[in-house]
This record gives C-alpha cells, structure tokens and sequence, in this order.
C-alpha cells in the first residue's frame, strides 16, 4: 500500500486507540445478553376483552400510567458500594445474581415490548407499553452497579440469527404471572430480612429492593385481571392441571437454582431452605386472587422431593462435566431421578380454593 | 409457504439500542410491518452494534427474515410451549453450581 505519511499517521492513530480500547475491554469482563425471543397468537390477544374488569383495570392503568417509581432509581448518598471489600467468592455469586437478574429484566422488555408493537388492542398495548418501560428501567440500573464492578454488557446480540419461539397466549400469562408474583416475593423477602438485620447487607443495591418490587407487584396484578377475562383459563380441568404444573416446575426450580449460590446468601445471613420456603408462602397466599389450586408446601413429601430434586440436578451437572459414557450414565441417571422426582411433587394433593370476587390485590409484605 | 421449504425475505428496519441508565434495552422494528411466525429467523445485516454506556443508538438497517417451513412451523407451536421456564427466569441463572 502506497501511502502517504499522513494517512500513515492517521492509520498509527487509529491503531492505538484500538490498543486503547483492547486494553480497556481486558479491564473489564464483557456479558452479552442473550435475551431470547418470543412470538405468540396475536390474534387471540387482539380479541381480549377487558371490560368485565374494566373499573380494576382502569384504576391499575391510571396507577401505572402515573409511574409512582419514575424517581425511584436513582443513586444518591445511601449507594455506598463496595466492590473491592468483596470476598472474591461472593463477588462471584453475586455477579450471576445481578447478571442473571439484568437478564431477566431485559428479556421482560424485549417481550413486552414485542407484545405492546404487534398488538392492536390499545388495552393490550398500553399496559405492555408501561411494562416494557419499568423493565427497561431496571435492566438500567442493574447494569450500572455491574459496570461499578467492571462487568460490562454487551447488547451486540442483535445482530445474531435469532430464531423465534413460540407460545400460547395462556402459557405467557401462567408463566410472567407467576414470574412477576415470585419475584415482588423475593425482593421484599430479602429487603424484609436485612431490614432487620442491617449489617448483613453487603450491597447497597438491596436497599432499592421494595419500591422496585411493587412494579412487579402491579405487573402480576395485570396478570391476575386478564386472566379474570376468561374463566376457562383459571377453572376448566386441564388448565388447573396446567396451572398445577407450572407452580410445581417454577417452585421446584427455584429451590434448585438458588442453591447453587451458597456464599450469597450466607453474606445475606439466609437459610436458603427458609428462604425458599417463605417465597413460596407469600407467592401462594397471593397467587389465591386468581389461581384455584395451591400447593401443599408443608406436606410431608414437599422437602424432601425437593432435596431429592437439587441432589439430582448436581448428578446431571457432575455427569456433563465429566464427560465419557460414565459420566452420561450418571446425568443420565441424574435425569431419571429427576423426573420421578418431579412426579412425586406434582401428584402431592393440593389445596383448593374460590378465588375472591375481587380480584386486586396491594403489596402488603 | 412451502411444508419443507424456507425462504429468505429481505425487509428494511430500525434497530434501537439504548445503554443508559435510565433504561437498557435493544430493539428491532420492521418497516414494512413485516410480521413474524413461529419458528422464523430474523438475521438484521451489518456490523454489531456496540452503544457505549450513556448511549443511544438508532439506525436503519437491512434484515433477513427467514421464513419457517410449514412444517416447522407446526413442529414450533408445538413445541414451544414446553420452554416457557425461560419466562420465568427471575434471577437464575443456568448453573447448578457455579
């Protein structure tokens, strides 16, 4: 290449700030989000009809439409981080936690608002509007206490093939239902907790914990109020079976998942069992506002499934990790156990009740 | 639509991506009012596109949606009901231990 001296220069300059930039990008772990991406009946969705909850629905509308959080994150003198102070094994944990959670919230933006562009019910799309928004928001402020830990997210996904899954309408209410509820169940529970315990809290972030969960509260709430729209959804047999099976499978994850962070929520001072067990309570006392089926968490079959559950979980893990034909005979034995497992916990007897006249429900944890 | 064949269909869009603060979140919409079916791949052309932090990036690009067989998009429907634990992916993460 024949090149002159100042596009040489030019090409020195531009050659450093990429070292700059390389350098920089060493600094910091790099996450890329990897929302994954829906597609449902639009169809079905365009045909709801809210007007036999139209007054609930209205009032919750007003309420999200008013954004009593819109000041509520912002950082001020009470975000007193500690990165540094951090037991490396914790900060670990707690990266995933936040990671995890940032991912989560943002896929809830990305189907929102997938949900709020293809709609054409103005219902429909205002309030998936006001959702997408709050989720948006949180996926924000995450992120900015993961950058003060130098982890820092990569949205360059976009420009990957992405394939689009789908799932009934129905589905995405039992499941972002459910989601929503456990959630505004685990923020509070936590908040509740260091509370009074205060020099357990090795984050200020958790200090945030109780405004934010009151959007996933209301976002249940808008939950609960389209599935009030049909009673099929919440009373016909088969979809109390369903409805039986997602509260197994979610609960029963949950208890696996969390623990897998040990260090957290020892610096939490939490009994993960505790833990689990008191999200479940609240969830289910709620879930009554809509749901016709609970679980029986204080059978006598509940823990124990569910230890059973975790161990085969760790078989599955260990399995994978080892590779070879012993280790896919022992996650494929792992597999098994967990299936049976999974049989016991769903035909444990559950306990039945009349959802109320009134739907609505206020955070009162 | 054929039951075993796909085809690829090129539609102009607006990617948002914003890295700020006060939300975080990355978008597609096509311009055309393109709708996507079950089991579709949405591919959206060029470079990735990075937003630093405080940033807001809207562009106009080109993507590729390839559409589903028939046949996938029943086997979709399907199917795509069972993954619904990824909607309620509160704060796990896929580790089991980590």
């Amino acid at each position: 290449m024949n090149a002159t001296p100042k596009a040489l220069e030019a090409e020195y300059a531009e050659l450093a700030i990429q070292t700059q930039q390389e350098t920089q990008a060493l600094a910091t772990e790099t996450t890329l989000l990897n929302p994954r991406f829906y597609t449902t009946d639009f169809d079905e969705m365009d045909r709801i009809d809210v007007t036999p909850v139209r007054a609930e629905w209205d009032k919750l509308i007003d309420q999200m439409r008013s954004d009593p959080n819109k000041a509520h994150f912002k950082k001020n003198a009470e975000w007193d981080a500690d990165w540094d102070g951090m037991e490396p094994k914790l900060k670990r944990e707690f990266i995933d936690f936040l990671v995890s959670s940032c991912t989560a919230e943002f896929s809830g933006c990305v189907l929102y608002k997938e949900m709020k562009r293809r709609g054409n019910n103005p219902d429909i799309c205002e309030l998936f509007n006001f959702m997408a928004r709050d989720e948006a928001r949180h996926a924000g402020f995450i992120n900015d206490a993961l950058r003060e830990a130098g982890v820092a997210v990569n949205l360059g996904f976009l420009t990957k093939a992405k394939k689009y899954t789908y799932f009934r309408p129905k589905f995405i209410y039992y499941a972002t239902y459910l989601s929503e509820k456990i959630g505004y169940a685990r923020y509070i529970t936590i908040f509740r907790h260091l509370e009074a315990n205060p020099d357990q809290r090795f984050h200020p972030i958790f200090k945030w914990f109780r405004e934010w969960c009151n959007d996933e509260f209301s976002h249940g709430e808008a939950f609960a109020l389209l599935m009030r729209t049909d009673p099929k959804l919440t009373q016909s047999f088969a979809n109390k079976l369903w409805i039986r099976f997602f509260l197994t499978a979610v609960y029963s994850t949950m208890y696996v998942r969390d623990h897998a962070r040990p260090e957290f929520h020892k610096a939490l001072g939490v009994d993960i069992e505790w833990y689990d067990q008191e999200v479940f309570r609240k969830t289910s006392v709620i879930a009554r506002q809509v749901f016709p089926v609970e679980l029986d968490i204080d059978h006598k079959r509940w823990l124990p499934n569910l230890r059973r559950m975790r161990d085969a979980f760790g078989l599955m893990d260990e399995g994978k990790k080892q590779g070879g034909l012993a280790g896919w005979i022992k996650a494929k034995r792992g597999a098994v156990i967990a299936a049976a497992t999974f049989v016991s916990l769903y035909t444990i007897p559950v306990i039945r009740s009349e959802p109320p006249k009134n739907v609505r429900l206020e955070p009162a944890y | 639509m054929g039951i075993f064949s796909r085809y690829a269909e090129e539609v102009p869009c607006t990617v948002e991506v914003s890295h700020r603060f006060e939300s975080l979140h990355a978008h597609v919409r096509f311009n055309n009012g393109a709708v996507i079916y079950p089991g579709d791949e949405v591919l959206v052309h060029g470079k990735p596109i990075l937003a630093a932090y405080g940033e807001l990036i809207v562009e106009d690009r080109q993507a590729t949606i390839t559409r589903a067989s028939a046949l996938e998009r029943l086997w979709t429907r399907m199917t795509g009901d069972f993954g619904f634990m990824e909607l309620c992916e509160f704060s796990f993460s896929d580790e089991v231990t980590l």
